[in-house]
């Protein structure tokens, strides 16, 4: 049922048609979510419903993206949502730079904005002339927590390498900068770095290339579970059971991996509450808080066997 | 008139074993030159690790570029397999994971799940575009969208996991340092070489790559057998699924995002014409090859991932123009 | 090009004196001679007919002359000087223009803007210049007589013969000196040929040369000045249309006497009992209220004759299921029968030689054998498999029966001539023994040699017993092959001619019916 809500959401224009419910009193929060065909996005939506029916003193209207490159109907969400005249838009831009300004037509319009999950660029925000604080969490220091731990365990000189995210991907960038200066503080050898598009599967294909090329490698550090997953798959196949393994997200299916010390550790940014919290704050501000300002950080946590 | 008079001499004989030599050993030549060169220039390319390590890469694009050559054979094309594979994984999945099954039931319930998920899929982009005629570029482009919405749809959008240790175990399996996954891909490639090229039916798909009309004044059900071709795609997507989940013990709804077009290529590089009527199974099984070896072999002389999807759509581009000139040698 | 370009070409020769001279021309492709030895010659304003059986070298001689193909020795001399053209484009320069028989139109553009394709006219900013375009097309299609055409029309509009006519506006607009019309009359109706003859007498009139290729002697008697004759390759001779007579020039085409085959003597048969009877069948096509009633016997070929559009392949087609029928019965030895598609026909002993043998008859690329094959690939297989060596055994029988030419069972169709490749469209039905067999056309792009043979093999059939329907436009055909000829307008019988009585008066005045209408009988 609630996925039929969400399907409905992605098609924003007919959301914003049954979002017309706001004849009373409570204020509308409008929630800009990326791609929920991304479970980690999917636990986030499924987090602020339930947010707010436990609330219940705001309406909700949640719209995603067809796909993690689809910013044109994120812009035109919002468009949609100062239409509508909601009170609150909470987004999780897609890209840092094009949401700027349709953002910045809503700030005009009054409504207040909580960007939350990556944040937006601030030679653009600069640019138009847009304050506006982040809300969310710090991907390079949590990458940083992950690369710490596996630095740790490997000590000077362990020989790395990094599974990247989508390319161009803010959030795939500040995790690959993490990993970056975890290799730079425990002096790490860092022998390759490459993407494998947040996907299991390429990044099996990838790692055993990887592996195949540098055999002495002793850990790796992907940017998120699922590519860790692919990762561990391939450590599998290869019979090796002396690499130690990284990732990012605590998705449920590296919960097992963990415990037997497959995955040494990842990364739980608390995703199902992100969402919730950025509405709270924005809630704040409505009903007459103080501004947002700055980066206002959301909690991350390492994830171990222990 | 020319042509007719050059035919009748032989010439047209000529054209044809330069055409078959374009077609096969071409594409031989092409990968054994690929080989030589990789072995040259990384220390790993030619170890039997990495030998295992391609082969298992290039299974579940061998297996759905197998059921892409029948349905470009037909002059068609599926842009749905990536899809449908994500889709049939995904109903795997659930039936893999119900509770009250042995291991055994579990899996042989998941195997019938996700081949029955893809012959349907198959069935609905065969049915559709072939009873009112429409292209398959469209119908299997809205497949692509109801597949990836159904895996999400059923899955949640949430990875299934926690599969009987037996089937994860098959993944990884290995027969003289061969992949299991791969030998099930090249029975695949060996039946369907079997079927194209000895059975009436493999006949006819050839016939109505070429003249669907000829096939259908001769009597034979057209209809059906292009059906049959999207079935069969339908179910190598299916099988894919099953291997899928066999070599990662997950099943991801976002699973095979431009898988299609990697079964495509292979198909191409592997020398068939994507307006039908002409190719082999076993120029895919080559082309599949080609694509993984490059995919590592780039891997290992340490090149960028950008300049490997560059040189791997070069080669895409060459073998078109290498088609261009297969298809110029028979006209003559 | 610009017809500007032309303007300033040399000052035509006086007329009857030849400008242009090919001596010795000589072609290979790979080892095959596809010109061996090729001479003739054109006189300013004259009318000059090529004429050949498919292969004899027209097409190849064509191509040389308007810079397709260079040669490989003999000379060709234009005013004197040598002519080899690199290009077509050099031909034109030299006033050298090819109507083909596939037209080079673009089917979604204007018909002004085809026939300046070659050289738009532009504004001074460089922007199209339409006013101008379409002056230019009224005036180019005016100097042939077209005043009725809106020039501003797309070509996917027009028939087939407004298409020629535009492409001969298109070549004519940049002066040309000699102008190949190359099988022009192929795809028109009479009426139409009327009208492209006039045009053509208009041209020469104007000091053009025509080339003019037809397998159609009496066109080619019609309006020609002289003929030159191929064979194999070679120049056999050119004559005078005066000295010569259209026996004459198929024999020099021939090389052997075949006319007399071909008028060949009819044996009266007695006939079977009805093997397809037809009751008032009415095709989607059909908008009349009544359709078309016949009977079709054991051992008899009945003929069907009519102009275009009058309903002839539609009755076929029809009657093999392929297309969907509004009313009407039809009897299989007298039970009716209801054919949901080809298969169905097959299953009850039909064959059917459609009159597109490259669209709709062969599979082009697929060898001879899977051809022969086609409509009885279960007689050759088992379980699904096919028994390849029942396959080309079963292929060279009809070969050898059929008298093809080919060099293996396993090379395409594609490798045959157009009478050779019709052959195996015959093979694929007969393999299946048919006790009736449809034919649409059966000797459309024929040559005059493998008509005569085939002519020889369909009345083989029915003295087997094999019933046969023939349609055709052409008369001769169908008065050498018919027992009885149904003259079909406008969906209806208009009558039925009995041997005796077969002429082509008597056919086209049952064909034109009560229309006074005028047209042509050959497509």
């Amino acid at each position: 049922m609630k996925l039929l809500k969400i399907a409905a959401g992605a098609v924003s224009g007919l959301a914003m048609l049954a979002g017309t419910a706001m004849a009373d009193d409570k204020p509308v929060v409008g929630l800009i979510m990326k791609s929920l065909a991304n479970e980690f996005f999917q636990n986030m939506m499924v987090g602020a419903e339930a947010h707010q029916e436990k609330r219940g003193d705001y309406e909700l209207l949640a719209v995603g993206m067809q796909n993690e490159t689809d910013f044109e109907s994120q812009i035109n969400a919002v468009e949609n949502f100062i239409t509508q005249g909601v009170d609150a838009i909470v987004v999780a831009p897609a890209d840092s730079r094009a949401m700027v300004r349709p953002l910045k037509k809503a700030m005009d319009a009054g409504i207040v904005v909580v960007n939350f999950d990556v944040a937006l660029d601030e030679e653009a925000k600069k640019q138009r002339g847009v304050e506006l604080a982040f809300v969310g969490p710090d991907n390079r220091g949590g990458a940083k927590l992950a690369g710490d731990a596996l630095g740790k365990k490997l000590g000077e000189g362990g020989k790395v390498v990094i599974i990247e995210g989508n390319p161009g991907a803010d959030n795939a960038t500040q995790r690959r900068l993490g990993f970056e200066d975890s290799v730079a503080e425990y002096k790490l050898d860092l022998l390759d770095s490459r993407t494998a598009h947040w996907e299991t599967e390429e990044a099996n294909s990838v790692f055993s290339n990887m592996l195949t090329a540098h055999p002495d490698i002793q850990g790796v550090m992907a940017a998120n579970d699922s590519m860790a997953i692919g990762v561990v798959k391939a450590l599998e196949s290869a019979g090796r059971d002396d690499i130690l393994v990284v990732g990012f997200d605590n998705i449920p299916a590296v919960g097992p991996m963990i415990e037997d010390g497959r995955m040494l550790a990842t990364v739980d940014q608390f995703g199902t509450d992100m969402a919730a919290n950025a509405i709270d704050l924005a809630l704040e501000v409505v009903n007459g808080g103080p501004e947002l300002e700055g980066w206002v950080k959301t909690p991350i946590e390492l994830v171990t066997a222990d | 008139m020319t042509t007719q008079t050059l035919a009748e001499t032989g010439q047209v004989k000529r054209a044809i074993s330069l055409r078959s030599v374009l077609n096969n050993a071409g594409i031989g030549l092409a990968l054994l030159a690929l080989i030589l060169f990789f072995s040259v220039f990384t220390e790993h390319f030619l170890t039997a690790n990495n030998i295992t390590n391609i082969l298992t890469q290039i299974t579940i694009n061998l297996i759905l570029a197998v059921g892409m050559t029948f349905v470009i054979l037909i002059g068609g094309i599926d842009l749905s397999v990536g899809s449908v594979m994500a889709f049939a994984a995904v109903v795997a999945g659930k039936a893999i994971t119900l509770p009250g099954f042995g291991p055994a039931e579990a899996i042989a319930l998941a195997v019938v799940a996700a081949t029955m998920t893809g012959v349907l899929c198959g069935v609905f982009n065969g049915v559709i575009s072939a009873y009112w005629a429409l292209p398959s570029f469209i119908i299997t482009l809205g497949m692509l969208n109801i597949a990836r919405g159904a895996a999400l749809q059923v899955s949640d959008a949430q990875t299934i996991y926690a599969f009987p240790i037996a089937f994860e175990e098959f993944g990884s399996a290995m027969i003289y340092g061969v992949p299991v996954v791969f030998i099930v891909a090249l029975l695949l490639v060996l039946v369907a070489w079997f079927v194209l090229n000895y059975t009436v039916f493999g006949r006819l798909l050839y016939g109505i790559g070429n003249n669907e009309e000829a096939v259908r004044l001769a009597g034979h059900p057209v209809f059906w057998y292009k059906v049959a071709a999207f079935t069969i795609c339908g179910f190598t997507a299916g099988i894919a699924a099953i291997v899928y989940m066999a070599r990662l013990n997950i099943s991801s709804p976002i699973a095979g995002i431009g898988f299609e077009l990697n079964a495509i290529a292979a198909v191409i590089i592997g020398g068939t014409s994507l307006s039908g009527g002409r190719g082999s199974v076993i120029g895919t099984l080559l082309g599949a090859i080609i694509i993984g070896v490059l995919a590592n072999g780039l891997i290992l002389i340490g090149l960028s991932d950008f300049m490997r999807q560059m040189i791997t759509g070069i080669v895409i581009v060459f073998a078109v123009i290498l088609d261009h000139y297969r298809a110029k040698y028979t006209a003559k | 090009m610009a017809a500007a370009d032309f303007d300033a070409a040399p000052a035509t020769p006086s007329p009857q004196q030849a400008f242009l001279a090919v001596e010795g021309l000589k072609k290979h492709f790979g080892g095959v001679k596809a010109l061996d030895s090729v001479s003739f010659s054109l006189k300013q304003g004259e009318v000059h007919a090529l004429v050949g059986e498919n292969g004899a070298g027209k097409s190849t001689l064509i191509k040389i002359l308007s810079g397709v193909f260079a040669y490989d020795a003999g000379q060709i001399h234009l005013d004197g000087a040598a002519y080899q053209p690199a290009s077509p484009h050099d031909a034109k320069i030299s006033g050298v223009q090819v109507v083909h028989q596939e037209f080079n139109l673009l089917d979604h553009l204007s018909i002004a803007e085809n026939i300046s394709i070659e050289k738009l006219p532009r504004t001074r900013l460089g922007l199209l210049d339409k006013k101008e375009l379409n002056r230019r097309a009224v005036t180019a299609l005016e100097a042939i007589g077209l005043t009725d055409i809106d020039v501003r029309a797309p070509i996917a509009s027009l028939g087939i013969a407004h298409r020629q006519l535009v492409e001969i506006a298109r070549a004519l607009q940049s002066r040309s000196r000699i102008l190949i019309l190359d099988e022009p009359t192929a795809t028109l109706t009479k009426r139409e040929t009327e009208r492209l003859f006039e045009i053509v007498e208009s041209i020469k009139a104007d000091g053009v040369t025509v080339v003019f290729v037809s397998h159609h002697l009496d066109e080619v008697f019609r309006i020609c000045d002289r003929v030159t004759v191929f064979r194999n390759g070679k120049t056999i001779a050119t004559d005078l249309i005066s000295d010569t007579s259209p026996e004459g020039v198929v024999h020099r085409m021939v090389g052997r006497r075949l006319e007399a085959q071909i008028a060949e003597g009819h044996e009266t048969l007695s006939l079977g009992p009805v093997a397809l009877g037809v009751q008032d069948l009415r095709t989607a096509a059909n908008p009349k209220p009544t359709g078309v009633t016949f009977d079709l016997h054991y051992g008899e070929i009945v003929g069907i004759a009519g102009l275009v559009g009058a309903g002839r392949t539609e009755i076929l087609r029809g009657i093999f299921g392929m297309d969907p029928i509004q009313s009407g019965r039809i009897l299989r030895d007298e039970k009716e029968v209801r054919f949901k598609g080809p298969g169905d026909a097959i299953a009850s002993g039909l064959g059917f030689v459609t009159e597109d043998r490259k669209g709709e008859g062969l599979v082009l690329d697929m060898p001879i054998a899977a051809n022969s094959s086609m409509a009885n690939i279960a007689s050759v297989s088992n379980l699904g498999l096919i028994k390849f060596a029942e396959e080309n055994r079963q292929a060279r029988d009809a070969g050898a029966k059929l008298k093809l030419k080919y060099g293996d069972t396993a090379d395409p169709a594609s490798s045959l001539s157009g009478g050779n490749q019709q052959k195996v469209v015959l093979a694929k039905w007969l393999v299946r023994n048919p006790k009736v067999l449809l034919l649409d056309e059966p000797t459309r792009g024929v040559d005059v040699g493998a008509k005569a043979e085939i002519y020889a093999i369909l009345k083989g059939l029915a003295r087997e017993g094999v019933a046969l329907l023939v349609v055709s436009s052409e008369m001769p055909e169908l008065m050498t092959l018919s027992d009885r000829i149904l003259v079909l307008s406008d969906h209806e019988i208009q009558g039925e001619l009995k041997r005796p009585e077969f002429s082509e008066e008597n056919i086209l005045k049952l064909a034109y019916g009560r229309s006074e209408q005028a047209g042509g009988l050959t497509q």
